[in-house]
């Protein structure tokens, strides 16, 4: 009943069991019905009584170029050594993404085979692929459907058919995209690298 | 060799063998001579036919449809290439007829004078379609990055092209608007003014395509770039020199997404009143049954309700009430407890209380409350009829109130 108070959208609960999770809502995901749930957020009327609805309980909706995620307010972020460790995974995989004779990116669908494939005729993807950190798996094949199945729980990724095991890359990744754009490398002037660390740094 | 002299032998036999013909045009470039043969529509001979009628043409074994025939199905969907060269081939005829008008006021010059505009006007709407199309399909479809920038970049070309026409048109009807006046024809001014108007309409859809190629060309670039940039962290990360060259670390710090700050979902206890209920129990079974708990197994759902269950909650209203009923009793004096019992008006609220019911009431107050009442040891009798309309006798022991003074001997 008290939906009606506040005048939510009747798929607030949906919306808030997806994000709560972590994830993302991307516009153009189409499992359990993500992309209707994108227009419903994306919606201005709607997405001003969400957020609102939202704060109460100190989640934040968080807008992006087509997708949709929480934050939490007034909470200081933490696990900085894991994020680390992700992030660094991440930059893996998208450079192993973007050195792809067909870059997968935004809206890009594959199979984890055709990465398979190209990673096992050229060298340099193939040591790319390898040095991955990942646990149990042993060939190429096994490996790229470690990476996407990884990438799909952060809703990076969607599987479309598990027959063809076809994989399209969501709204979401620019996310990712985002955040490597924003690293700044600092440039240290064709000097001796250690010594322009230490300037920076120490 | 060509022998198609006339519409009506070109139309049937295109007619004929429409299969083929729907084939090669959904397959463009892709159909070979023996999968071609292998259909059942077609045989060697009617294919050496339609070869020899120059429809279709064979070339390292990929049989196709003439260019020709292609490009009217392709301009009456609305689709193919964007080829804006025609509307400058319109644009000089029309510019050479306007000419013989002016030398020679003729009607036939005048006819190809509309005939010009209007096609103009049909064929860059027809373009500017084809354009928006082509744009959109380059985007979601070309895989390959280069090609896509390339191509991008084409139809950003072909865009100033068709803006070029449209002011060359506008210009050409502006200077001949004396002209067109001196005519009086009606017709004519009005293909000029529809054709002003889409000239218009199509100008403002054009610098909207524009912004969409530039929309797509920026978000590419923008793709690529960030991706060189992963390609160069990645470097950096494998010189170990990650954390200290770049802001890796300050950025990473503020992500806010829950997933990488290790919020968890939030979880709540099932509570205690659920596991009562039959959802409740299928849950317990469920966790029994996967950690093997007999325990949880125990309590079985909840029988059927039985099918007089009303009647039951009517029986034990009446005897909440008979407390009540036998403080009234006991303040009269006139009836005797069977006569009270069957007067007596029970609340709307409980219904009807049959002859039967009555009577098991006279025997739970008798034998509950004995002794608040004055037992006669007499036998009174009661006649009635029951349901089979059989007349009946029944003896009853007359039980009254106590009166006061023997009430007192009774206790004493």
């Amino acid at each position: 009943m008290e939906d009606y108070n506040f005048n939510l959208p009747k798929q607030t609960h949906d919306i808030f069991s997806v994000m709560a999770r972590g994830n993302f809502i991307s516009s153009n995901g189409s499992k359990d019905g993500m992309n209707r749930l994108y227009d419903i957020i994306n919606n201005p009327e709607n997405f001003d009584r969400l957020q609102a609805y939202f704060n109460v309980i100190r989640y934040n909706i968080e807008r992006g170029n087509n997708f949709f995620y929480f934050s939490k307010l007034n909470e200081p972020n933490s696990e900085i050594e894991k994020k680390l460790e992700r992030f660094e995974r991440y930059i893996d995989i998208i450079d192993l993404f973007a050195s792809m004779d067909n870059k997968i990116t935004i809206g890009s669908r594959f199979r984890p085979g055709e990465i398979a494939e190209e990673c096992n005729a050229n060298v340099r993807l193939k040591q790319k692929l390898q040095k991955i950190p990942l646990y149990r798996s042993e060939t190429l094949h096994n490996k790229v459907r470690e990476i996407c199945d990884l990438m799909s729980r952060d809703s990076f990724l969607e599987m479309e058919d598990e027959k063809t095991e076809s994989y399209k890359v969501l709204d979401s990744y620019t996310y990712l995209l985002d955040v490597i754009n924003s690293v700044a490398i600092y440039e240290d002037s064709g000097m001796n690298s250690d010594d322009a660390q230490g300037l920076i740094y120490n | 060799m060509s022998l198609q002299v006339n519409v009506k032998d070109l139309l049937s036999n295109l007619y004929h063998n429409r299969g083929v013909v729907e084939l090669l045009f959904g397959q463009r470039d892709q159909v070979t001579v023996n999968e071609l043969l292998g259909r059942e529509d077609i045989t060697e001979e009617q294919y050496r036919k339609l070869i020899s009628l120059d429809i279709l043409t064979e070339y390292e074994n990929v049989v196709s449809l003439n260019d020709s025939v292609v490009a009217m199905f392709e301009d009456f969907m609305e689709i193919g290439e964007v080829t804006p060269g025609f509307i400058n081939d319109y644009i000089y005829e029309l510019k050479r007829h306007i000419n013989f008008y002016q030398e020679a006021r003729e009607m036939r010059f005048l006819r190809s004078i509309k005939k010009y505009l209007k096609r103009i006007n049909a064929t860059l709407t027809r373009e500017i379609i084809k354009l928006q199309k082509n744009v959109d399909d380059t985007y979601k479809n070309e895989s390959n990055y280069r090609i896509k920038l390339q191509k991008l970049e084409d139809y950003r070309e072909k865009r100033d092209t068709i803006i070029d026409f449209i002011k060359k048109t506008s210009d050409i009807v502006e200077e001949t608007r004396n002209l067109f006046n001196i005519t009086n024809d009606t017709e004519l001014f009005g293909i000029v003014s529809v054709l002003k108007a889409s000239l218009i309409e199509n100008l403002d859809f054009l610098i909207e395509i524009q912004t969409d190629i530039t929309d797509f060309i920026n978000k590419i670039q923008f793709q690529l770039d960030v991706y060189k940039k992963a390609q160069r962290l990645k470097e950096v990360k494998d010189h170990g020199t990650l954390h200290f060259k770049t802001n890796f670390r300050e950025i990473v710090g503020n992500i806010n997404t829950l997933k990488h700050n290790g919020h968890k979902t939030p979880k709540t206890k099932i509570p205690v009143d659920f596991l009562y209920t039959d959802d409740g129990h299928v849950l317990c079974k469920r966790i029994a049954e996967k950690y093997k708990i007999t325990r949880l197994m125990v309590r079985g759902l909840a029988d059927k309700m039985a099918g007089n269950f009303k009647d039951k909650g009517l029986e034990q209203q009446i005897k909440l009430d008979t407390e009540k009923l036998v403080e009234r009793f006991l303040v009269q004096s006139k009836l005797n407890l069977f006569e009270y019992l069957m007067e007596y008006k029970f609340p709307k609220a409980i219904g009807t209380v049959t002859f039967e019911e009555r009577l098991s009431l006279f025997v739970e107050i008798a034998m509950e409350y004995q002794t608040v009442m004055d037992f006669k040891y007499r036998l009174q009798y009661h006649d009635y009829e029951d349901a089979d309309k059989n007349k009946k006798r029944l003896g009853y022991t007359l039980i009254l109130p106590i009166k006061e003074k023997e009430k007192k001997e009774k206790t004493k």
